[in-house]
């Protein structure tokens, strides 16, 4: 299936070279110029994109397949034939408009919260090089196009949440995101070799044509998708390799609703939605990935309990969410996946620029124990973080309600983790929701309801923000409510959103329980999600946060907290470690350094000192020389000497 | 000749060798010189020695060599005057003849 | 043999009373001792004539000038020993080395002995008649040279102990090698110190 340029929707192709241009201008001109020009020259950018990106995605409504193109041969060798493409069907279309319109927003937000900071071209140059690179992962047709978006957003997440790095605790965040990110960059790699080698190709449509010919639970198939499992997990924050998204918050909060929220937090589920005949014909590594991510969900649901920064909360809201994402595609819920990082990344980067409003009218606070009645104060911010609260906790007819009973119907009737416990999932899943309904009010009242606890000067200047921060609120809280409609339950309705994914994605066979099971599913969400709410109006409106504070201040709390002790556990087993080894290194390099030189100086002085001996113009000194060697002559003619 | 050329040879390297030992273990200048005098001297032994032992082969390596060592005596006078004069000279003003005392010496 | 046996000992006993006697006269007077016996060890290598100018030139001229200038200078020679640790026993060893190897060499790269009948025939005894024809006819250029030689050494032993024109408290200027006297400073500096230059 292969495009041509004269088809509207390849030119989504371009997407990624607006943003890269915008990337250049401000990188190489942005500091002349004057604010909001960084700014404005990001957005236009970004918006370029936005626009090809609509009109691809209206060209391929109707269509069936996608468009391929390819650009240009990278590397053809023997066995193995690279080239760079880019394939536009249903799945990248979604991903492309999702990166386009949120990113858009976001730097529009941008311009007025990063006003006055004197890094502002950097700031723009970096996030649109950052929606370049996620652009590039999405649109890629092989895996090692892949790998190149891969690592750019990497590498721009690490700049970016080390923005301001010259405190240290930015850029030790920065650099742990890296560090533990390289950690599923490994896997990356070596699932590729893998796939190379079992498929002779990295063209995603042709593994995924090959990926029906192996043997149905193929051990290769699993292997490579326990491998790509590994790198969704480092990027996208799954347990255990989840502890770099809290530290993550150190970056400004535009970046965390953009990348850690919308975007490249998704690029773990992008990748395996892609490789989903592949994984649809390995069900262990189908179902590895499902339990990862329930216990991921789980763990952080818990651990968003006893945050206290309102970031920190969110972060491990984005954490537990994205598990929700990976149980959907790992009991083959491709299509619920998929919907729920679109819903998703609409309520989250809500909270997270409520947040960021928060923040920037309090200057920098971050603690919510200082926070409260803001709602009052900043009607606009206190409504839309609402819609997105209640949006995220699946409060029936938004749009996080339908994303997750799509995900939570699909785990109970999946077939193809059936053997691998899947209505445990399901339960542990639903408890899930339970928390995050319970964190979620917990962090809209502490923050917007109840008594204000400012300090007294945070409360004299407390305001809302400016329309340019408000807006986007305003068309994010729209979307919030109103997507779910999107996708609704398709055991009863019709699923717009299932059927235009459908083409780019596995379909795997279902069960079909009677229609009441379906409908005692949707109102065991309601239930629960409701008993969450409940719950947490129980706890912070009615006892005023009484029972909360015991249970928080004891040791359990403070070990929730701690992100149940997995910076611990990893700062104990390998950043220890690792620190003393280089800090033994870096004596051992100066000691060998000073050693070493003063050995050399030692010895050529030393040296330099006993031939000097010799100079001591004492004659009996000389004459013993001349003795000695007489001496050896001598004894050296007794040895060889001329015998007849 | 029931005394072998050898043995004087052997005799002659041990005188040397005490000479020269006393040229390195003495202090005085004087001493040292009386040390190489002794050196010069087991040097003459050797070459009567095998000036005698030639003196079997050969009809005028005999004479010659003793001739040698004759010169080698007139040579010795002369260093000595000279060496006298000189370590006179250097230790007339001062109250040793200590020879490591003439590592001061500027050449 | 028997002759050889003590004229041996005796030399090597004098010797070893030169390197070792403390007093130099006595040294001196050692060597002298020596000096004797290798005369009488030259009688019996046949060199009579050597045997003589041995006694007369180097035991009645030499030594004499020696004990002359060892009464000048008053020679003492116990002086401290501590500048140059180590260096005894190293000329102990070299000399010990140097002597084995040479005794080694002689006994092993032994020649074929002569005839003592022609031994006596060629050299008639070390008659000075025998010496004289050595001396004039193949040795004639060296004879000459020792002339000179002679010459020299006279001379230039009597310049060296001339004083140039000097003050009655014997501060010569230049004169000799002089080791860098000043006026009065250095001598003191010089004595004992043995220090580095």
């Amino acid at each position: 299936m292969n495009g041509t340029w004269s088809d509207p929707v390849a030119w989504a192709a371009l997407a990624p070279l607006f943003a890269l241009a915008g990337a250049l201008a401000n990188g190489f001109f942005g500091r002349r110029w004057r604010e909001p020009l960084p700014g404005v020259v990001a957005g236009v950018a970004v918006g370029a994109a936005f626009v090809v990106s609509a009109i691809a995605f209206v060209g391929l409504i109707g269509r069936d397949a996608g468009v391929a193109l390819t650009l240009w041969s990278f590397l053809p060798v023997a066995g193995l034939d690279v080239s760079v493409g880019v394939v536009i069907d249903a799945l990248s279309a979604t991903f492309l408009l999702v990166i386009t319109g949120v990113g858009l927003l976001i730097h529009v937000y941008s311009v007025d919260y990063m006003r006055d900071d004197e890094e502002n071209a950097r700031y723009f140059a970096l996030l649109n090089l950052f929606v370049a690179s996620m652009l590039v992962l999405v649109l890629a047709d092989s895996l090692v196009l892949v790998f190149v978006g891969w690592e750019g957003v990497g590498v721009c997440s690490y700049l970016l949440i080390g923005f301001w790095f010259r405190k240290k605790a930015n850029a030790d965040a920065g650099r742990k995101a890296f560090i533990v990110n390289r950690i599923g960059d490994a896997g990356f790699v070596l699932a590729s070799f893998l796939a190379a080698a079992t498929f002779g190709t990295l063209t995603i449509a042709e593994i995924n044509a090959q990926a029906g010919t192996f043997a149905f639970g193929a051990g290769v198939l699993t292997t490579i998708g326990l491998l790509y499992l590994v790198a969704a997990t480092g990027k996208s924050a799954q347990f255990p390799l989840h502890v770099w998204l809290p530290d993550a918050m150190a970056g400004p909060t535009p970046v965390s609703a953009l990348i850690h929220a919308a975007t490249m937090v998704t690029a773990g589920v992008y990748l395996i939605a892609r490789l989903s005949p592949l994984y649809a014909q390995a069900p262990a590594a189908s179902a590895v990935v499902a339990w990862v991510g329930v216990l991921t969900a789980l763990i952080a649901a818990i651990a968003a309990l006893a945050q206290t920064d309102i970031k920190r909360i969110l972060a491990y809201s984005t954490i537990s969410q994205l598990g929700f994402m990976f149980v959907a595609i790992g009991v083959g819920a491709y299509a619920a996946a998929v919907f729920h990082v679109f819903t998703h990344a609409f309520f989250k980067a809500l909270l997270f620029l409520a947040a960021g409003s928060v923040i920037h009218a309090l200057h920098g606070e971050q603690d919510v124990r200082r926070m409260g009645g803001l709602g009052r104060r900043m009607r606009l911010t206190g409504a839309t973080a609402l819609i997105g609260t209640l949006a995220i906790s699946g409060v029936p007819l938004l749009s996080g309600f339908f994303s997750k009973e799509a995900i939570l119907g699909g785990t109970w009737n999946s077939t193809l983790v059936e053997d691998y416990g899947s209505r445990l999932l399901f339960v542990l899943l639903l408890a899930t929701a339970g928390l995050t309904a319970f964190y979620m009010f917990r962090w809209y009242h502490r923050v917007f309801a109840g008594p204000s606890r400012l300090t007294k000067d945070a409360a004299a200047k407390v305001h809302e923000s400016s329309p340019l921060m408000t807006v986007p609120l305003m068309l994010l809280a729209a979307f919030a409510a109103l997507a779910g409609f999107l996708g609704l339950p398709s055991f009863a309705f019709p699923n717009w959103f299932k059927d235009w994914l459908a083409p780019a994605l596995a379909q795997v066979p279902t069960l079909h329980p009677p229609l009441w099971v379906e409908w005692l599913l949707v109102l065991a969400s309601v239930v629960v999600a409701a008993a969450g709410l409940f719950a947490g109006w129980w706890i912070y409106e009615r006892g005023k946060g009484a029972i909360a504070a015991k249970a928080g201040g004891g040791s359990l709390g403070r070990f929730a907290e701690g992100g149940l002790g997995f910076d611990a556990a990893y700062r104990a087993a390998a950043v220890g470690p690792a620190e003393g080894v280089a800090g033994g290194l870096a004596v051992a390099d100066r000691d060998l350094l000073d050693r070493g030189i003063a050995a050399g100086v030692t010895t050529s002085s030393l040296i330099g000192r006993a031939v000097a001996a010799w100079q001591s113009g004492y004659v009996r000194l000389y004459a013993l020389a001349m003795f000695l060697g007489l001496a050896a002559l001598a004894v050296v003619a007794a040895v060889v000497g001329g015998r007849p | 000749m029931n005394v072998p050329t050898e043995a004087y040879v052997a005799l002659s390297a041990v005188l040397f060798a005490i000479g020269a030992m006393g040229v390195l273990v003495r202090r005085s200048a004087i001493m040292v010189f009386l040390s190489v005098e002794l050196m010069l001297n087991a040097a003459n032994l050797a070459i009567v020695a095998y000036a005698r032992h030639w003196a079997g082969f050969d009809a005028l390596a005999g004479l010659t060599g003793q001739t040698v060592v004759f010169i080698v005596l007139a040579v010795a006078a002369a260093e000595v005057a000279v060496g006298l004069a000189i370590l006179i000279a250097i230790f007339r003003d001062r109250a040793s003849t200590d020879v490591d005392g003439l590592a001061e010496v500027r050449l | 043999m028997a002759t050889f046996v003590v004229l041996a000992v005796v030399m090597v006993v004098g010797a070893l009373g030169v390197v070792l006697l403390k007093q130099p006269i006595h040294a001196a007077l050692s060597l002298v001792g020596t000096l004797l016996a290798l005369a009488i060890t030259y009688v019996t290598l046949e060199a009579t004539f050597l045997a003589a100018v041995q006694v007369i030139v180097y035991a009645g001229a030499i030594m004499v000038l020696f004990l002359f200038v060892l009464m000048l200078l008053n020679v003492q020679d116990a002086g401290p020993r501590r500048s140059l640790p180590g260096l005894r026993w190293a000329a102990y060893a070299a000399a010990v080395v140097t002597a084995t190897a040479i005794a080694v060499v002689a006994f092993w790269d032994g020649r074929p002995a002569p005839d003592p009948a022609v031994v006596s025939l060629h050299l008639q005894g070390g008659s000075a008649g025998g010496i004289g024809d050595a001396l004039f006819g193949e040795l004639l250029l060296a004879f000459h040279l020792v002339g000179v030689l002679l010459l020299t050494g006279v001379v230039g032993a009597v310049a060296l102990v001339q004083r140039r024109a000097e003050s009655a408290h014997g501060a010569p200027k230049g004169g000799g090698l002089g080791a860098g006297r000043d006026a009065s400073g250095t001598k003191a500096h010089a004595l004992g110190s043995g220090g580095r230059r």
